[in-house]
């Protein structure tokens, strides 16, 4: 039985097809303002790849914060729960599972059945997602993409002393007057987004065996950040964390 | 998949009564000074019995109940705050405060006309909050303000210097209201509104334990409307008789099984002011087969708790009940301070411990499977300590959840992303929509 | 001499561990200048006023959440982090709701031998305050008594009375220092010996004060003094913001907040016995916002200590989410400005953007400059 997971994201949508366990094909496309649409342009890229027809899929199950916008979907998981069961099916011995997307970031507990035990949501006056490291990028005319490589060539730690995100961009302008170096302020931009993500972790209880999944676990300087702030030498990143909710809600569907 | 069980529903035959004393009480509030008559406003935590010796025509308005009304009508909460954030107020100040003092500035009653000017404040200082909105409200107005410090500790370690400390304010508070009315003072009315005011909250405490039953004959949204009587003003007969009706009519729904929510299948309780604006995450709730049947908030602002013979929380006893008669001032004084000393809703502000063992309380004799937690951001006086609660109720294996939001603040509550933590919530507790009650609930 | 104090509030933690290893006396942490540090003396305790580190930290969201203000959450997470492991036990007296948290979080979760709440009235300006706080002063005693084995005897509390006295008058006699045309002392140098006398040893404060003192008639600072300003504020030993404040043409004369000048105005008078003598020292000091009831005499000190000190120019220095002087500053903004006291409002964390600060302070004191001009 072919099961499908669409994850509708602030930013993009991402679908996975899975068959008893295997992965046949995923694709990612921008959500855009139309959801429903970029839901089918990405289910439809995915069929192309894992080589199927519209018919030959089951179930199409939901998750992402545009979850309830897709009218072809038979129902729809939670975005704790679809990232619980595909970290834990990634990574079976996974018991905290971190999400940092891009506009929400949320820590989860889950069992070795991928059950959600617990969970905590990036509240306001700790935001910390995917959206300030976007803005830290356009204050400091860098590429988005370029950001985290740049922080890793940072010779030094300064703090960010703004903990508002809007204080913050001015922050960052003011360092760049003042002649300090930009990898460096690349590298307090990830230290700060960390310093918020981790915050938000210890409710439901840091533990080592965690992974990181969602779209700013590409950034090699926010992971790199994140290791330093909880003190672990290595840390597991999902190898496409931006996969891991449509994973999740293709699970869920072959329950 | 079974399906769940029905029980049985019927609407609270004395639901119109409650409505109709609520429309009085602000209208008497507006009309008090053109009776001659005399009023007076504060908090809902005000000794309110105090004034009622100057005469049969005090009227009181207490200020979160107020602003809790305008919260209903989003739009002149917002115009409110507006008006409270153009004089320089911060915006995480207590939003009931910020609601009030709007509409004390902008000069409109939420119920019709200008807002009416007291003649004095009456206010307990529990929280630092309070104590501010009323002084700035006082100094606005150019009135007189009487602030009664009530932090003398958990009632578990009160002492008799304590309760002098708080007995000796409240017996000045008397002699300057009968300076600033020019009235004489009536020992009579004190010892009357003192027996009503714990006949009230007793009787309410009372209400709150027959919720025990499965199903529950109420449930919190509703139970919102009533207990609200009490914070309008707790030492009126008229409260009180309200409350031994609706004890009577509760009793009578557990004696036939009738439910509150029709598939109820768990149960909670939540905590702090609900997002006024947004009630409808309960009824949302209900399509789970979830019923909330109260909270410390809901039961213990105004309930007076104490532990029963068999160590179970029920209502405590009223002085009528175990036979004491009042029969001077200091006796009234010194039973209504004790008495309100003795609120759930003032313990944790000094140890979370003591909440926490009261929601454990709950949670073992409602019979709960979890609890939700407002992070209220618009009431740091309710909230303090809540994130101890929520470690010593995780300590004890009860599922909780968190959200924040603002009781009266609409910017401060994001419904779509508090409806998926609720979703998130559910299934954790293992619970899907119950397609009857999502039906009965489009109906 | 005066570089004492800076030393003193970088390496508190070391000097707390080396004071204990040197008396054998015990440390006790307190969350609030009401705590009467007068027994903790008497008992030759060192009371030891718990700050925050001024760093982003991550460690209270399960204990505290984020609508409190910055600074309980800064100084809880300095003892989840260990830095005050060398604590003997934790007092709180009355006070805001933020720090009760602080103070509850504390001894649930980190290990103390005595822990105690004191608590003290908020209507202070009522005479039923005092035999109530002098009740509540004798309880403390005795639970101290209990806790270190032995009775404190008249002579204890005479010296720690004595001793916390000297130390007022001493600090008093320094910022009267500040009332000069050209201070001997900037306002950061006056925030450091301040602030150090909540966690140092008295006597050795003391001391270190009054030699400070000594060598003023000498001192000259290699500065302008520029525009006078005062500071009004919550808690603050934001040291980096007074010295940006001081590199832009101004000087910090005198301050009104928590960890300055209210913490050490008053001394004791001699009324009554001595608890009585030590209960109303508190409830007649300069009062925090949570305590100025019901005369609300707050805002009258903030102007005469300005006009004493001849400020130019005050800086309100409001920490995020602190409800108590939120409900005071717009009507204290009113009122200094119309007494001729212009005012700059900035919101304060835990830590803050020096760069965005540095601009409104240059601005305001530009504001001040043109003013005189014309």
């Amino acid at each position: 039985m072919i099961t499908t997971g669409i994850d509708v994201g602030a930013k993009t949508v991402k679908v996975v097809l899975m068959e008893d366990g295997k992965i046949r094909g995923k694709a990612k496309v921008l959500s855009g303002f139309d959801q429903e649409e970029s839901a089918k342009a990405a289910l439809d890229q995915a069929l192309v790849e894992a080589g199927l027809s519209r018919e030959a899929i089951g179930i199409i199950i939901t998750t992402g914060n545009g979850r309830k916008a897709i009218s072809f979907a038979k129902g729809d998981v939670t975005e704790p729960r679809a990232a619980a069961l595909g970290a834990v099916f990634l990574y079976p011995a996974a018991r905290t599972v971190i999400d940092v997307g891009a506009e929400e970031s949320r820590a989860i507990k889950c069992d070795a059945n991928g059950r959600v035990l617990d969970f905590a949501v990036n509240e306001k006056c700790a935001a910390g997602s995917g959206a300030f490291t976007e803005a830290m990028a356009r204050a400091l005319e860098v590429p988005l993409e370029e950001l985290g490589p740049l922080s890793l060539k940072a010779t030094q730690s300064i703090p960010m002393n703004a903990q508002c995100a809007v204080f913050a961009e001015s922050e960052v302008i003011s360092l760049i007057h003042s002649k300090t170096e930009k990898a460096d302020i690349a590298r307090a931009v990830h230290d700060g987004l960390s310093s918020r993500v981790v915050a938000m972790v210890r409710r439901v209880g840091l533990n080592t065996e965690l992974v990181l999944i969602g779209g700013v676990a590409h950034n090699p300087g926010f992971v790199e950040s994140f290791k330093r702030t909880v003190g672990l030498d290595d840390v597991r990143t999902a190898a496409e964390p931006d996969f891991v909710g449509a994973i999740g809600a293709a699970l869920a569907a072959a329950e | 998949m079974a399906t769940p069980t029905k029980y049985p529903t019927a609407p609270l035959k004395c639901w119109p009564k409650a409505k109709e004393i609520r429309e009085q009480y602000y209208k008497d509030y507006a009309q008090a000074h053109e009776r001659g008559g005399i009023r007076w406003s504060g908090g809902a935590w005000a000794f309110d019995a105090v004034p009622m010796g100057l005469g049969d025509d005090v009227h009181v308005m207490t200020g979160e109940p107020y602003a809790a009304s305008i919260a209903w009508d989003r739009k002149f909460a917002q115009e409110c705050q507006d008006a409270t954030d153009a004089r320089g107020w911060s915006r995480d100040l207590c939003s009931y405060m910020r609601i009030y003092w709007g509409s004390m500035y902008l000069n409109r009653f939420h119920f019709g006309g200008e807002f009416p000017k007291p003649n004095f404040y009456y206010q307990s200082q529990i929280c630092c909050s309070h104590s501010k909105w009323d002084q700035e409200a006082s100094l606005y107005e150019n009135v007189p303000y009487f602030c009664i410090d009530v932090c003398v500790g958990p009632y578990e370690t009160l002492d008799e210097g304590r309760v002098n400390y708080v007995v000796n304010q409240l017996h000045d508070s008397v002699e300057g209201m009968e300076k600033v009315t020019g009235r004489k003072y009536d020992d009579e009315k004190l010892i009357a509104a003192v027996h009503n005011e714990c006949r009230s909250t007793s009787l309410w405490a009372e209400i709150c334990t027959l919720n025990k039953a499965i199903p529950a004959p109420l449930d919190e949204k509703t139970m919102f409307s009533l207990y609200v009587l009490a914070t309008l003003q707790r030492s009126s007969k008229k409260v009180a008789d309200f409350y031994e009706e609706l004890r009577d009519e509760v009793k009578d729904r557990v004696a036939r099984g009738i439910a509150a929510v029709p598939y109820e299948r768990c149960r909670i309780i939540t905590d702090t002011q609900p997002p006024w604006g947004f009630l409808k995450i309960y009824r949302y709730m209900e399509q789970f087969g979830v019923v909330s049947i109260g909270s410390v908030y809901t039961f213990g602002l105004e309930g007076i708790f104490a532990e029963q013979e068999d160590g179970s929380w029920g209502p405590r006893k009223t002085p009528q009940q175990l036979g004491i008669k009042i029969n001077t001032r200091d006796e009234a004084l010194r039973i209504t301070a004790d008495w309100n000393l003795s609120r759930p809703c003032w313990q944790h502000f000094y140890d979370p411990r003591i909440k926490t063992r009261m929601m454990l309380k709950m949670v073992n004799e409602w019979k709960l499977d979890g609890v939700i937690l407002h992070l209220n951001r618009g009431c740091e006086g309710l909230t303090v300590g809540s994130m101890e609660n929520r470690l010593g109720l995780i300590e004890a294996g009860v599922p909780v959840m968190t959200y924040e939001g603002n009781m009266a603040d609409e910017k401060e509550f994001d419904e779509r992303r508090t409806v998926s933590r609720i979703d998130s919530f559910m299934e954790t507790l293992g619970l899907k929509q119950i397609p009857e009650a999502v039906a009965l609930h489009a109906a | 001499m005066i570089e004492k104090f800076k030393q003193w509030y970088d390496s508190r933690h070391s000097y707390a561990k080396e004071w204990k290893e040197r008396t054998g006396g015990k440390v006790i942490g307190t969350f609030c200048t009401y705590v009467p540090e007068e027994i903790l003396l008497a008992a030759n305790m060192l009371p030891a006023r718990i700050l925050g580190s001024h760093e982003p930290q991550d460690v209270t969201e399960p204990h505290i959440f984020g609508m409190f203000c910055p600074f309980c959450r800064d100084s809880l997470a300095q003892g989840l982090k260990g830095r005050f492991n060398y604590l003997d036990g934790v007092v709180l007296a009355h006070s805001c709701i933020h720090f009760r948290q602080t103070f509850n979080s504390w001894r649930i979760h980190l290990p103390v031998e005595f822990s105690y709440y004191i608590p003290m009235p908020n209507t202070v300006q009522t005479e039923h305050a005092r035999p109530y706080h002098r009740e509540e002063v004798e309880k403390f005693q005795k639970a101290i008594e209990e806790y270190i084995g032995r009775p404190l005897t008249d002579g204890d509390i005479d010296r720690g009375i004595a001793s916390a006295d000297r130390n007022r008058r001493l600090l008093r006699k320094a910022y009267e220092y500040r009332k000069l045309d050209n201070p001997p002392l900037t306002g950061e140098e006056a925030m450091y010996m301040a602030v150090t006398s909540q966690f140092i040893d008295k006597e050795e404060h003391s001391d270190a004060v009054e030699a400070t003192l000594n060598s003023f008639a000498d001192r000259k600072l290699p500065r302008e003094t520029g525009i006078r300003l005062m500071a009004v504020g919550s808690e603050n030993d934001d040291a980096e913001f007074f010295k940006m404040v001081e590199s832009v043409g101004s000087t910090v004369v005198i301050d009104e907040q928590c960890a300055g000048s209210r913490y050490f105005w008053n001394e004791s008078t001699a009324n009554g016995d001595r608890m009585a003598r030590i209960a109303n020292r508190y409830l007649d000091r300069p009062p925090c916002p949570v305590k100025d009831y019901p005369a609300h005499s707050r805002f009258q000190h903030v102007l005469n200590l300005a006009k004493d000190y001849r400020a130019q120019g005050a800086i309100i220095m409001q920490e995020k989410f602190c409800d108590p002087h939120e409900g005071d500053n717009p009507r204290l903004k009113k009122f200094l400005e119309e007494n001729g006291i212009p005012t700059l409002s900035l919101e304060f964390d835990s830590t803050n953007p020096l760069g965005p600060f540095r601009i409104r302070v240059e601005a305001f004191l530009e504001t001040i400059r043109g003013e005189e001009l014309f």
